[in-house]
């Protein structure tokens, strides 16, 4: 049986912690670490304490993984938000203080960069850089919510913040390969299919889009 | 160059969407070594918010089995949560013994130092998983979130862990399960019997033996 979807997952832990179920939301908010851990395993490798700066030392991943999973799985028992966007933004923050966590050991003699990771810890943030993006799709949601919707499953995926984010990528044929990608999760090849384009075009928009969609996300737009 | 930079991140977004399980190491060691820090970058930001891809059962089997998996949502059922698993880590992290810890701590709830040896044996309880969070006054955890440079929620969450449990069991008209419901609540009675009372308790006891 394949994985329930997560934005499923966490409307299902957030009824039963409304419910009062507790070991229900648990059970359901340890499938959403499951579902998750290779997220979190890969964002502490691709973790960087500064742009274009050095990451964390290969000997480092396992155990800040460890610790990061950890962490994330003890967010469960305080986290209330039903938006899966804001599930991955609360689950990134967590996952990258950790990773400044250790970093703050292996750079405490550089004043500089411990003066960077110190500037970016938010010890009660949940959501970090992402924090005024996440404001802006809440309000539009808010705005949206007396609209009729046919299923749940369509509601989820039209709740998503990514699909939010794409929409508002003001580039036209980036956003196209965006959704390609995101939405519909066609491969680079079928997307080349689907619009007739050549391959590094695809490459190049998924690129530069992804960018886009980021600086979106972390509230930056230019 | 670019676009083997491109190239390289396209296929890891494939990968990824298509259930694959990629590997961010692989992908990066890939790129021209300029390159490198900005398609990490570039990786990172998709992780950040890409949808988890549907995972098919035996790739859910194989997360299940990874070490640091089958470790935490094991250690999230036992009684102390998973304080015994988190704590030691983000102590050693920060370089502390347990002494060195309950120093800090008794510094930063602005008890007398004579109160550091106690502290000590509470936090090595703690650690040993025998002793119930739920327990744990917030002011302690308010301290050793600021000691450990961590988020207040993140620790008293993994104590809370252990209160997922069900939460009462009925004594008499007790059904087959009521044996091991009842157990962690027995455990309770316990420690509540071996806590030093009347004059001998202090406020280090109260700290870590009162609840929120």
């Amino acid at each position: 049986m394949a994985s329930d979807p997560d934005p499923l997952l966490l409307r299902r832990y957030a009824d039963a912690h409304d419910r009062g179920e507790r070991e229900q939301a648990a059970g359901l908010w340890q499938e959403l670490a499951v579902n998750n851990f290779d997220r979190v395993q890969q964002i502490v490798k691709a973790f960087r304490f500064s742009p274009g700066g050095p990451g964390l030392p290969e000997h480092e991943w396992g155990s800040a993984a460890n610790e990061a999973y950890l962490r994330v799985i003890a967010m469960g028992a305080g986290f209330r938000n039903r938006e899966i966007g804001q599930f991955r933004a609360a689950l990134v923050t967590c996952v990258q203080n950790a990773c400044r966590d250790y970093g703050r050991r292996e750079l405490r003699h550089d004043r500089r960069a411990a003066g960077s990771i110190d500037e970016t810890f938010d010890p009660e943030g949940a959501a970090g850089p992402y924090d005024a993006a996440l404001a802006a799709y809440d309000a539009e949601l808010r705005e949206r919510a007396g609209e009729a919707v046919e299923s749940e499953l369509s509601r989820l995926e039209a709740e998503q913040l990514v699909t939010w984010a794409i929409a508002q990528v003001p580039n036209e044929n980036y956003r196209e390969v965006l959704e390609l990608t995101w939405i519909e999760k066609l491969s680079g090849e079928e997307i080349v299919q689907r619009l007739g384009i050549s391959p590094d075009n695809v490459y190049a928009r998924r690129s530069r889009g992804g960018k886009q969609m980021e600086r979106i996300l972390r509230g930056l737009r230019t | 160059m670019a676009f083997e930079r491109e190239r390289i991140l396209s296929e890891f977004i494939d990968a990824w969407n298509s259930g694959r399980r990629p590997d961010v190491d692989e992908h990066v060691a890939r790129a021209p070594a300029e390159e490198r820090a900005e398609l990490a970058e570039e990786l990172l930001a998709f992780l950040s918010f890409a949808p988890t891809p549907s995972y098919g059962e035996a790739d859910l089997a194989a997360i299940r089995a990874e070490p640091i998996v089958a470790g935490a949502l094991a250690a999230a059922g036992e009684r102390g949560g998973l304080l015994p698993a988190l704590l030691p880590r983000l102590r050693e992290r920060c370089s502390l013994t347990t002494s060195q810890l309950a120093a800090e701590l008794v510094g930063a709830l602005g008890l007398p130092t004579d109160r550091e040896a106690k502290t000590a044996g509470y936090i090595e309880r703690l650690e040993d998983g025998e002793l119930e969070p739920a327990r744990i006054s917030r002011r302690v955890f308010d301290a050793l979130a600021r000691v450990l440079r961590v988020p207040r929620g993140e620790l008293e969450g993994a104590g809370d862990l252990s209160g997922w449990g069900p939460a009462t069991a009925p004594v008499f008209r007790a059904g087959e399960d009521a044996a091991d419901a009842s157990r962690r609540h027995l455990e309770l009675l316990g420690d509540a019997l071996e806590a030093p009372g009347g004059e001998g308790r202090d406020e280090v006891d109260d700290l870590f033996l009162g609840g929120r």
